[in-house]
Order: C-alpha cells, then sequence, then structure tokens
C-alpha cells in the first residue's frame, strides 16, 4: 500500500475489476443503467389523453342529428303542379285540358307525329319489341344500329358514327372520354348543362369565355401559348379542346363558327361541337352548323345529341 | 321446436312446409304462400354466398398469360413504330400532324394488344328480338379483328344467356303488346320537352302512380334514362359537408352520381358490414375531416344485385346499421327489380322488409321490364323534393309514350292487374331456373359466384385465351353468353356471366349445361374444390366399415 496518492494506473485498474465480488459488479452495473434511463426520460405530460373513452363514444353516436334528407319543398313550387299534357306534343297540343298552339316542345321539323315515322316505328315494334335489355357490348347491338350509324356518318359526310341512348347522356359522357384531367378546355360561357355537367365529371382545367365572343377566347388561347413556352415538356402532352354549341340552348344564337375553325389551326386546338339544336334546323339539307358557313366536317370532330360523328381514329377508342 | 327456416321438428324427423308446395302454384288470396309465413322469409336464413378462390397454379398461369400478352405487345408495337409492320389504327390526319395527338399510345395499350385479338366476342350484332332466342349476325375478320365483315348469313336460334332478360318481357310483338301499339300511334314518338316544361303526360302520371302502388311507397318519379337517373339525383340529394359511404363493387353510374356531387366519397368492403361499421362510427364520432364539424348528412349507397359478382346485399344488417347511426340509405335495385322476391318486387320482398326503412329506392325498367328508362321512389316529401331540384326534370327529356306504355303493361301483368296469374308464374319460373341452373352448375364442378338465390351467375374462367375460346366454342353450338374480362373485373378474375331468364324452358337449360359439361372439360376450367365425389356408387353408403 502507498503512502502518497494512489496512482491511476489503467492496469490495475483492470486487475481490480477482474478480482472484485460478482454481487459488487452487477450492482454496480445495474446503477449505471438508471442512471442513463432516468437522463433520457421524458418529462411527466400534465395534459389528459386525447383518446376517447368507449362511453363518450356511445354519448357522441347518440347525440349526432343528421339533417333530414330533404328538406322540405313549398306546396306552390311550380314543378309540383306542373303541366300536364294530354294527346301528342304535336302542334296543337292538349294543356290540362285545353287546346293551345305549341310553341314550347322541341319538335323543329314537325316529326314527332309523322305517319311515315310511326309506320317505320310500329314495324321494329314488331320485329325486334321494345327494349334492348342489354349495353352494346353484351348483345344490344342491333341490326339496325349499325345502319343508323351508317347513314348517320353518310349524311353528315364523315367517317363514323355512334349513337347513344339519352340525349343528355351523350355529350356528358363524350367529354370525359377524350378529355382527361391535366387537359385544357375552353368553354363558352352560355354552355347547356349537359356540358357542364361533362366537364365537371372530366376534372380538367375549364376555362371560360364571353359567350361568342372571339376575342376573348384569342386572349386566352393566346395566355395559354405563352404558359407553354414556358413548359414545352408539359405542353407536347396536354391536349386543348374548344367546346361550342351550334346554336345554343340558353340563348338562341349561332357560333361563328369560321373564326373557330381558323382559330383552332393557329393555336393547335381541337373543336367539339354541340348540334342538339342545329342538326336538322341549319344549312341548305339540315346537316347543322356546318353545312349552314359552308365548311367541310372533316376539319373538326362533331357531337350532336344522341351521336357522335367523326374519323375513325377518334370513335375507335369511343367504342370501348 | 321451430327453427326459423320455416320447419317444424315433430319425432325426430322435419317437416319442411316449403317442400309441399315447391312446385306447384300454391296461393291462397292472389299471394304465394311462402310470403305469409312469417319464419320462412329470407330475413332469418344464413346468407350463402360463395367467393371461392382458385388453386394458385390457375392464379400463376393467369398473370403468366398477360405477361405473356404484354411482352408480345411490346414487340408488335416496336414492329409497328419502325413500320416494318402495317399499322392498322387509326391515324391522325394530315393537317392535324402537329396536334397533340388525342390518345397516349400508352392508355391504349391493353386495347391496341390484348383486347384486339379477343374482339369478336363483344358487340355481337343480332337481328331479333332479344328473347330466350335470337339470331345472330355472322362476322368474320380478315385482318385479326382490327375491321369485320359481315357474311351476310344469320345464325337463327341462338339460346340467350346473356341479355337482361329475367322475366322474358322482350319478345316479339303479340297482342297483348296492343296498348304499346295504341299509345305510339296516339302520342307519336317521343315528348320533345323536359319534366318541367311541357314533357309531362299524363301516360307519366299513370306510371308513377302505378310504380309507386308496385313497390308499396309513397310516391315515386320516372325518368328517361336508367344510367342518368344515378348520375343526376344524387348530386341533388347530398352536396358539399355530407358523407357517401358506397360499396367498393358499385356500378359506374352510381360511382358518377357520388362524384358529381361533390360529397366525401368513403368506401367499404364488398357485403362487409363490420366495414361498414367502422366508417359509420368513425364518421359519426370524429366528423368531417380536418374541421371536426359533424357532417351534414351520411349516405350509404349500395346495389340490389351486383351484376358482375351476383352477390346480394345484405339488407337487414345493413338497415339495423342505418337506424344506430342515423344515416340514409340508397338502393339501386337495377338488377333485383322483378327478379327477387316471392311476387317480384325486389330485394325489399326478398328479405321481408318494411319498405319504410329504406329512404330511397332506384330502379331501372330495362331489365325485367323489357323498356328503357329508370325510376326513383320513397317517401312523398323526397320525390316532391326530386320533382323540383333534380337535374333530370328540369334539363333532361322525360320517358317516351309508348316506353312508359310498355312498363305499365308490364308492371300490370306482374302484379296481376291483367287479371291473370301470368306474372306471378313468371317470377316463380325464374326462381326455379335459378335455382337448378346454380346448383347444376356446381355440381359440375366450375366456380361459381354469388348468393344462391340470384338470377345472375357468374362463372369464372381466368385465363384470357380460355375466356375466348368458352365464348367463340358456345357461340358455334348456338348459345350465346357473354364474358366479361379486365376492366370491368380485376384482372385475373375473367368470367362468363350467365343471365337466367324465365324464358328459357328446362329444355333449354339443359342444352346449355350440357354444352359447358363438355366446354369444362375440354378447355379444364372446372376449378372448384367442391365437386362431388368421383365414385357415386358411395353416396348411400351409411358406414365405411369392411364387411367380415
Amino acid at each position: 500500500m502507498a503512502t502518497v496518492a494512489e496512482q491511476w494506473v489503467l492496469v490495475e485498474m483492470v486487475q481490480a475489476l477482474y478480482e472484485a465480488p460478482a454481487y459488487h459488479l452487477i450492482l454496480e452495473g445495474i446503477l449505471i443503467l438508471w442512471i442513463i434511463r432516468l437522463l433520457f426520460s421524458k418529462t411527466y405530460k400534465l395534459q389528459e389523453r386525447s383518446d376517447l373513452t368507449v362511453k363518450e363514444k356511445e354519448e357522441l353516436i347518440e347525440e349526432w342529428q343528421p339533417e333530414p334528407l330533404v328538406p322540405p319543398v313549398s306546396k306552390d313550387h311550380p314543378a309540383l303542379n306542373y303541366n300536364i299534357v294530354s294527346g301528342p306534343p304535336s302542334h296543337n297540343i292538349v294543356v290540362n285540358g285545353k287546346e293551345c298552339i305549341n310553341f314550347a316542345s322541341f319538335n323543329f321539323l314537325g316529326l314527332l307525329d309523322n305517319p311515315r315515322l310511326k309506320a317505320a316505328a310500329l314495324a321494329s315494334l314488331k320485329k325486334y319489341g321494345v327494349g334492348t335489355c342489354g349495353p352494346r357490348g353484351f348483345y344490344g347491338t342491333f341490326d339496325v344500329h349499325l345502319d343508323l350509324e351508317d347513314r348517320l356518318a353518310k349524311f353528315m359526310k364523315t367517317e363514323e358514327a355512334i349513337i347513344y341512348s339519352y340525349g343528355f347522356a351523350t355529350i356528358a359522357s363524350a367529354i370525359p372520354a377524350y378529355s382527361k384531367r391535366g387537359d385544357i378546355v375552353f368553354v363558352d360561357k352560355a354552355a347547356c348543362f349537359a356540358i357542364q355537367k361533362g366537364l365537371q365529371a372530366s376534372r380538367s382545367d375549364i376555362k371560360l369565355f364571353n359567350h361568342n365572343d372571339m376575342d376573348d377566347l384569342q386572349r386566352l388561347l393566346k395566355e395559354q401559348e405563352i404558359e407553354d413556352q414556358k413548359n414545352p415538356r408539359k405542353a407536347r402532352v396536354t391536349r386543348r379542346f374548344i367546346v361550342v354549341e351550334g346554336l345554343y340552348m340558353n340563348t338562341g344564337t349561332i357560333c361563328p363558327l369560321p373564326e373557330l375553325v381558323k382559330l383552332k389551326y393557329r393555336y393547335k386546338a381541337r373543336i367539339f361541337l354541340e348540334e342538339s339544336l342545329s342538326f336538322g334546323v341549319l344549312g341548305e339539307h339540315g346537316r347543322g352548323v356546318t353545312e349552314h358557313f359552308g365548311i367541310d366536317v372533316r376539319k373538326k370532330e362533331e357531337e350532336c345529341a344522341g351521336f357522335l360523328v367523326g374519323s375513325v381514329e377518334h370513335l375507335e377508342k369511343h367504342q370501348m | 321446436m321451430v327453427d326459423p327456416g320455416g320447419g317444424a321438428v315433430c319425432n325426430g324427423t322435419l317437416h319442411n312446409q316449403s317442400d309441399h308446395c315447391h312446385r306447384k302454384n300454391c296461393t291462397r288470396n292472389g299471394m304465394v304462400k311462402e310470403a305469409q309465413q312469417n319464419g320462412n322469409s329470407n330475413f332469418y336464413k344464413p346468407v350463402v354466398e360463395s367467393f371461392e378462390e382458385a388453386p394458385l397454379h390457375v392464379m400463376v398461369f393467369t398473370y403468366l398469360g398477360y405477361g405473356i400478352g404484354t411482352l408480345f405487345g411490346y414487340l408488335r408495337d416496336f414492329l409497328r413504330n419502325w413500320g416494318i409492320e402495317k399499322c392498322n389504327a387509326a391515324i391522325e390526319r394530315e393537317e392535324q400532324k402537329d396536334f397533340v395527338p388525342l390518345y397516349q399510345s400508352f392508355e391504349n395499350f391493353y386495347t391496341r394488344n390484348l383486347y384486339m385479338r379477343i374482339r369478336d366476342n363483344w358487340n355481337r350484332p343480332i337481328c331479333s328480338a332479344p328473347g330466350a332466342l335470337f339470331d345472330v349476325m355472322e362476322r368474320v375478320s380478315d385482318d385479326y379483328n382490327w375491321t369485320f365483315r359481315f357474311t351476310g348469313r344469320i345464325i337463327k336460334d341462338v339460346i340467350n344467356m346473356g341479355s337482361y332478360n329475367f322475366l322474358g318481357l322482350a319478345a316479339k310483338y303479340d297482342e297483348s303488346m296492343k296498348t304499346v301499339k295504341d299509345a305510339l300511334e296516339t302520342y307519336g314518338l317521343g315528348v320533345g320537352s323536359t319534366r318541367h316544361e311541357m314533357g309531362t303526360l299524363d301516360k307519366h302520371k299513370e306510371l308513377e302512380d302505378l310504380v309507386a302502388k308496385f313497390l308499396n311507397v309513397e310516391a315515386a318519379m320516372v325518368f328517361g334514362m336508367g344510367f342518368a337517373t344515378n348520375s343526376m339525383n344524387i348530386p341533388a340529394l347530398v352536396g358539399k359537408g355530407c358523407l357517401i359511404l358506397s360499396d367498393e363493387l358499385n356500378h359506374a353510374s352510381l360511382v358518377l352520381g357520388a362524384r358529381l356531387s361533390g360529397a366525401t366519397i368513403r368506401i367499404f368492403k364488398h357485403n362487409n358490414m363490420q366495414s361498414l361499421e367502422k366508417l359509420l362510427r368513425d364518421a359519426v364520432i370524429y366528423g368531417q375531416p380536418r374541421t371536426r364539424r359533424a357532417w351534414k348528412k351520411i349516405l350509404i349507397l349500395v346495389e340490389g344485385i351486383y351484376s358482375m359478382e351476383g352477390s346480394i346485399v345484405r339488407l337487414p344488417q345493413i338497415v339495423a346499421l342505418k337506424k344506430k347511426y342515423k344515416a340514409y340509405l340508397y338502393v339501386d335495385e337495377a338488377h333485383s327489380i322483378g327478379s327477387l322476391g316471392p311476387t317480384g318486387r325486389g330485394v325489399m320482398e326478398f328479405f321481408a322488409m318494411d319498405p319504410r326503412d329504406i329512404d330511397v329506392f332506384m330502379g331501372t325498367f330495362t331489365k325485367s321490364f323489357g323498356a328503357s328508362g329508370g325510376y326513383i321512389a320513397g317517401r312523398k316529401d323526397l320525390v316532391d323534393y326530386l320533382r323540383a331540384h333534380s337535374h333530370s326534370a328540369a334539363y333532361a327529356t322525360s320517358m317516351s309514350p309508348p316506353i312508359a306504355e310498355q312498363i305499365i303493361r308490364a308492371m300490370k301483368l306482374i302484379m296481376g292487374l291483367d287479371g291473370t296469374t301470368q306474372g306471378l308464374q313468371r317470377v316463380q319460373q325464374l326462381a326455379e331456373n335459378t335455382r337448378y341452373f346454380r346448383q347444376r352448375l356446381s355440381e359440375m364442378g366450375f366456380i361459381i359466384y354469388g348468393n344462391e338465390e340470384s338470377p345472375v351467375v357468374p362463372l369464372l374462367l381466368y385465363m384470357p385465351a380460355k375466356v375466348a375460346a368458352f365464348a367463340r366454342h358456345l357461340l358455334k353450338r348456338k348459345i350465346g353468353v357473354v364474358v366479361v374480362g379486365f376492366p370491368a373485373t380485376p384482372l385475373a378474375e375473367a368470367r362468363a356471366r350467365f343471365c337466367v331468364s324465365a324464358a328459357h324452358t328446362r329444355e333449354m337449360l339443359d342444352a346449355v349445361l350440357e354444352a359447358l359439361d363438355e366446354m369444362g372439360d375440354l378447355l379444364h376450367v372446372k376449378y372448384s374444390r367442391n365437386r362431388k365425389s368421383a365414385r357415386p356408387e358411395l353416396y348411400d353408403e351409411t358406414s365405411f366399415e369392411l364387411e367380415d
């Protein structure tokens, strides 16, 4: 044993470690680990736990009251006391028992009670019955459908046509079929409800221009062009569409098609022309607004209420 | 001791009341006896639905098949791009060459390379009424299905297992359709106007009253197209701030309606009540995401029969959940109206439930009634609200008069209001046909999905090549079937879907079953593990002890 301060020699310390009794070492080890744990443990949380107990959940479920499924409608709402028509909606119409001249139905060519049409419908009723009992893909395609599509394509001087069973649904499903998320659609502000629903379903970027205002449309297209130059890679995959109606249902005006076609080629957008009202009405033979202006139909895709005409490429995808 | 299946046990033997009236028309006061028994309804019966999984080697080969198809697709695209192979797909016109292409070439990959090979099984044109037997126009392709041409021949009297003709009402003209002919002559072809304007005929009013009576509800409203009924009325019922809980396998019209409404959509697993309950609890307790405000309304969207699976919704459990959590229930009975239930009233009658429990009944007239159009029915305030605010009533043309007349005629037939029991017989015939068909198919060893009472029978084929071979061979044997693949079904579960009809006679079904048996052996599609034993002489053995 040294009388002066003991020197801390490593070798001796290690020797001491080996010679120490086991319980001593274990106790020391536990104490060291406890100190480390205390140093690193978090402080006490004073706020309550944020999970709800089961009882609270049940109370919440009991208390919640939803709104009624439909809000009450007043008894004098015009839609509830609508006019009941008895008899065919031809030029003289019987409304609520009174006979009136019909300025309200869409019967431009007066074909709704044409005897030739009725005879043809009767013949088809006799042969095919009333319903098709299936979609087009599953034995719902009749030879008359194919015939009608051929005739429509020939009449409109395009390559192919597809027919739909409901006018509203035509444009509302055609737009989302071609225009997807990320594509840009320029739409007239006075577009009809079916077009609006189609655009909503397609999730594309919508840019509205003032009704029949070609300068406004050109301004929007120019802005888009400037955007494109900033990001050419994205521009190469974004499709551009212009959706207009031949004869607008909301305002009754005709769209300026020649200027639109010029804009189309300049800014490389595709035109969707919705002709539910102008088909059969405008143009020398009733081919619609394209014949009215003397434009070659092949220069754009065309949509009408109930059928789609266009080039083969576009319709192939649609059929699937 | 009475067990809820409707039978009574006496001295150890089970007397089942349904056995007596199984085949005969056992009616009392016009209602089928089965519907009168409280305990015999499907409310208490355990649901028997099977979704058997295929053996592992089948799935492996299916994916392998798609993989090889994809590789070849890449090879052919490469060849087409470099001009080595002629490109049959349509190309853009000259003036529009530098426009952004309308389709990305990748989007069409599946269509161009896989679907095109077997495209002749879809869109087959027919030239007669889609009844139990119909005529298919023959068409051939010279360039591997890129274009078709008609040979001019017609394959006559093909057995129709594909059209939705559950009650056999889609048929050629016969004398009972005289009222439709009269309506056509009196009213003309169409109504050129919307419901809010001049488009409401007295025929529509008559039809709506009849539909309300048929379903035993307060009021109903009809629309011109079934798909559009869903997509235009769901936005009128719910909006932003509401929650929609929709089943995984809902039809595209329900999905589109839900998306257009702007409400939050959450999806629960198909027919899985635990998943639905969990979503309901979370919705009521935690409210809207982030703001934690309470939801305005919760709407549950389900279908009566799911068309691709053939399963029936678990209505009693859903109604119990809906009552507990105060949600609203919207049932789309496109396939189940007219085909389920002892008198054809749909899924509500199938489970013998109170019509006041379901908030919104929706259905279409295309399938069982042989016409077109849809309806929504329920309480009077609901229907009044829809008359005023539905998008369809304001913007879309109403149903055309001859079709309305056809539906009136069909409904009167089913309800028995025309003085005969023909309608009821059709419903019972459909139920019999369904049970027989499903039983025989599962005995043969095919994998069949769905509830044992649903007239939609999907038969699983899995591999894309077998799908094509199946449809083509059966057409050669004069049976028309519908096969479905991706994207309507999951990628590996391509199937053939049969729609049993009341117009099918026992002979027709036997002919079809025989052909299917042979097809099954030829193509090796009998994958089920529940096949009957190969030793039929052992069925009646009571003990397997060796005789000494």
